[in-house]
């Protein structure tokens, strides 16, 4: 029996994973022996330790291993507190700040070089957990341990095993509530894209550093919390619960459960807790099999559990169908008013790279409301030129303005949201999201849904939401694809994903649309086809330049075709007046002899 | 104080010889190797084994562990690394780190948890040189140090293999049309690195000792100098091991030895923020954005 698709992507599902929450929430009334629901403390306890690192590493791609810090931090800052008599109130919102400091301090610098510098400075900040603990022997009770923490006091009242039990469970299904919320908002699929690539991440208008910071405080959140929490478990903490081997634990169990995923955590957490971390037999070989774990799970398994069930529900429960709002769709008045563009103009461009000068000089105008053709041979510096207009490259020398504004100094994402969209020559459309949410996206980060809103479901996120749907949807049709919103994007072969990227460059009310090679790859019927749209698109005042190896297509569309030769201009004017220059002539000819002669 | 000066120098050329076998197999493949410290940790106990129970001449010992490291990291990277070339970005950090921790592991189940000294060396006791105190070992190290570092400097810059390794790293699918052998030429690099290690592994536990979990720390420090220094600059790995090793002997003799790891932390992170590309970066490459 399969399921609809309307009824897949519309359905409350998420109420399956509540209600068994709710379940584990009752066990203890339901007779439970103590000795499970001590398990189910340490699951939830290391669930919401791994969670946090599924948002940095599997969603956000930055190996972070200072979970088991962030715990350390959390579950002696609450010990301390709660042996000062303050309420768990207090002790866990302490925690849970000071994990976010904690974060602060080393993300930064963490996330300035990339991979290795936040996995090393995050290796580093777990090896220090024991020497700080040392330092402060006073109040942490130093290698020993810190003992006499007493029973959690909530309110004013006394919790009892039951009640702490209840806590732990309840503030763990508020956290996947909340990371959960977050991940299927268009903040987390901004994470995605930028997984995929930063580069068209920030070409879609965001800041790569401000999305991995977000992502890396938000999974230290959930630490911090628990650290509190493991704190009252035993009344007792000592280093040795926190470090590099817990690490080593939680990374483990990320990637059982599948690093992309949520409930994922759930499920790594329960295994590991219940499979090698209990087998004491096995301690002295705990290291080689949580080794071969990363080893193995990394190489093989790259999306976990959670990954694996995703697939399988995905191809035997549901069938595939197009919506009725996808079959209805229409571009309207309004989407078309939101094309209309903007003239670039660029003045004097210089761009060396060493001793080689790859633009020369070179001064363009991209008039509203036209196309312009952008040829050369290779080499010639056509995609140095796009780079440079979208903020990829600085120039040396030279202006940028679109419309009155400079653009010259500014950042990629900057360009981006005044307007400059962009496809690229090999589309790149990230795994995991639909044909309408590859396009949503684009309208995230200028008329996006804010953090909170996304997390607690306020009433703005649900009307955002059915608005970026309404505007992709017709966007679609004006492209003639609006059969193909719900299908996963990355699947579609070569043309549709190009005219995928069409779509999210246009979601974005660009003023500015740069297709770098659409045409590479397609057959002739299909490079008709992106022929016809793009005349289309000119009809309704959008600015576009066409960057194209694609002679004829070039010259069949622009208003204005521009010739690069090794980083000059060399010709310029309306297509007939380019096609019987002879420096064109030469240009090409030319470098087919050089060409020729190099073979040989 | 010379003495501390000493001692800063010669853990200084242990980061060194670690951080210049991370530019090895960066250069060569653009990976991190999470793992080679660890594989100098799985040196300094087989060296440890050849004194005590073998009681090999300290040259026979060297070439054993040499011999070791390289297959080490030659079945590291055919296992670990090679089956992930091309597909993703951040999986080789998993499984090289993946590799380090078995080796922890065997490491604990084969000697056990009780740090091992180490034979070799004992007989030249400590020397007084310059007014500061200081063993032939830890001599020795600083030497071996330099002349490795000058030596890669060499390889990397003036022969054509080592120009062929910057080249691949620089664009991998260019140096294979141009007929690199790029998988030997990353074999080779885990190899090579892994052999280097494993030579000065004798040496380096006359200093440190022999315990299963010599990696983690030799790890974040090496790294610590291979940012410092700049990614990719061998001379600049050396000069930035002197400044972190003789950093972490003064702020553990005059903070006190618990200052000794977090002083280097605080240092890493001002490095990261204020001078990301090291003291000796070759120049950032442009890379092709799309």
């Amino acid at each position: 029996m399969r399921m609809s698709l309307r009824r897949y992507l519309t359905a409350p599902l998420w109420i399956i994973p509540l209600a068994l929450g709710a379940v584990v929430l009752a066990l203890p009334y339901l007779g439970t022996a103590p000795a499970v629901l001590r398990i189910i403390v340490s699951i939830c306890l290391l669930a919401l330790l791994v969670v946090g690192l599924n948002v940095t590493f599997g969603y956000s791609g930055e190996l972070a291993l200072g979970q088991a810090a962030f715990y350390a931090v959390g579950a002696y800052l609450a010990g301390y507190l709660a042996i000062q008599g303050f309420d768990l109130s207090i002790t866990v919102l302490v925690a849970l700040v000071a994990a976010a400091v904690v974060g602060l301090l080393t993300g930064i610098p963490g996330l300035r070089l990339g991979s290795w510098s936040m996995a090393m400075v995050t290796f580093f900040l777990v090896l220090l957990v024991p020497d700080v603990v040392t330092l402060l022997t006073e109040h942490t009770g130093g290698p020993s341990g810190l003992t006499g923490i007493p029973l959690p006091v909530l309110f004013g009242a006394r919790l009892s095993t039951t009640g702490y039990y209840t806590l732990v469970v309840a503030v763990t299904i508020v956290f996947f509530v909340v990371i959960r919320n977050f991940i299927v908002s268009p903040h987390g699929q901004a994470l995605r894209v930028m997984h995929t690539s930063p580069v068209l991440a920030r070409s879609l208008g965001f800041s790569v550093t401000r999305l991995k910071l977000t992502a890396y405080l938000i999974g230290a959140a959930p630490a911090g919390v628990a650290g509190a929490l493991f704190a009252y478990q035993d009344g007792y903490i000592s280093p040795t619960s926190f470090g590099l081997s817990m690490a080593i634990v939680i990374l483990a169990a990320t990637i059982i459960g599948g690093s992309a995923s949520i409930y994922g955590a759930v499920v790594g957490a329960a295994i590991m807790v219940i499979g090698p971390l209990r087998a004491t037999g096995l301690q002295q070989y705990s290291l080689i099999i949580f080794g071969l774990i990363l080893l193995v799970g990394a190489l093989f398994f790259s999306g976990g559990i959670a990954g694996l069930a995703r697939k399988l529900v995905r191809r035997y429960l549901v069938r595939d169908e197009v919506l009725p709002d996808a079959q209805a769709a229409v571009p309207s008045d309004d989407l078309i008013s939101r094309l209309r563009g903007e003239t670039l103009e660029v003045k004097g461009l210089v761009k060396r790279f060493g001793g080689n000068t790859a633009l020369n000089d070179v001064s363009v105008t991209f008039a509203e409301g036209t196309v312009t053709g952008l040829i050369g041979p290779n080499g010639s510096g056509k995609t140095t030129l796009l780079n440079v207009v979208s903020g990829f490259y600085r120039p040396d020398e030279g202006t940028i303005r679109l419309g009155g504004d400079d653009l010259t100094t500014l950042q990629p994402h900057r360009i981006a949201r005044r307007g400059v969209a962009r496809t690229f020559q090999t589309p790149i459309i990230p795994q995991g999201l639909s044909v309408v949410e590859t396009i949503a996206i684009a309208m995230q980060s200028a008329h996006g849904v804010t953090l909170a809103s996304s997390i607690l479901r306020l009433p703005g996120f649900a009307r955002t939401r059915r608005r970026h749907r309404a505007q992709a949807l017709e966007l679609l049709a004006l492209l003639d694809i609006a059969h193909l919103a719900d299908v996963e994007a990355s699947s579609l072969p070569l043309g549709t994903r190009r005219l995928v990227e069409v779509a999210r460059a246009l979601a974005a009310d660009a003023k500015l649309v740069l297709l770098d090679e659409p045409a590479s790859g397609l057959d002739e019927g299909e490079v008709a086809e992106l022929a016809a749209l793009i005349r289309k698109l000119r009809a309704s005042g959008a600015t576009i330049v066409l960057v194209e190896h694609n002679f004829e297509m070039v010259m069949s569309v622009s208003d204005h075709v521009y010739v690069l030769d090794t980083g000059r201009i060399v010709s310029e004017g309306d297509p007939d007046h380019v096609r019987s220059d002879p420096r064109v002539t030469e240009v090409y000819l030319g470098t087919a002899l050089g060409a020729r002669e190099e073979e040989r | 104080m010379v003495t501390t000066l000493w001692a800063g120098l010669s853990i200084g050329a242990v980061y060194a010889l670690v951080a210049i076998a991370y530019n090895i197999v960066f250069i060569g493949t653009r990976v991190f190797n999470f793992a080679q410290a660890y594989i100098l940790m799985v040196g300094t106990f087989i060296a440890v084994e050849a004194a005590s129970r073998f009681d090999l001449p300290l040259g026979v010992a060297i070439v054993v562990c040499a011999v070791a490291g390289a297959l080490i990291g030659a079945v590291e990277e055919f296992i670990a690394v090679r089956p992930l070339a091309r597909k993703g970005s951040h999986n080789e950090l998993v499984t090289t780190l993946g590799i380090g921790v078995i080796l922890s592991g065997i490491a604990l189940v084969l000697w056990g948890s009780e740090p091992r000294a180490m034979p070799y060396l004992k007989e030249f006791g400590v020397l007084d040189v310059l007014g500061g105190r200081v063993t032939v070992g830890e001599l020795s190290l600083i030497v071996v140090a330099i002349v490795v570092g000058v030596g890669m400097w060499l390889l990397s810059t003036r022969t054509s293999i080592g120009l062929t390794a910057l080249a691949t790293s620089e664009d991998r699918d260019a140096a294979m049309l141009r007929g690199v052998n790029v998988r030997g030429l990353a074999t080779g690099a885990f190899a090579l690195a892994g052999a280097l290690v494993g030579a000065v592994a004798p040496l380096v536990a006359t200093k440190t000792y022999a315990t299963y979990h010599l990696g983690e720390g030799l790890a974040v420090k090496a790294f610590l100098v291979l940012a410092l220094g700049g990614f990719g600059s061998m001379l600049g790995s050396l000069l930035a091991a002197g400044i972190v090793g003789i950093l972490e002997m003064f702020a553990a003799r005059y903070l006190g030895s618990d200052w000794q790891n977090i002083t280097v932390f605080v240092l890493l992170l001002i490095v990261l923020v204020v001078l990301p590309h090291g003291l000796f970066s070759r120049g950032k490459a442009q890379e092709r954005v799309v």
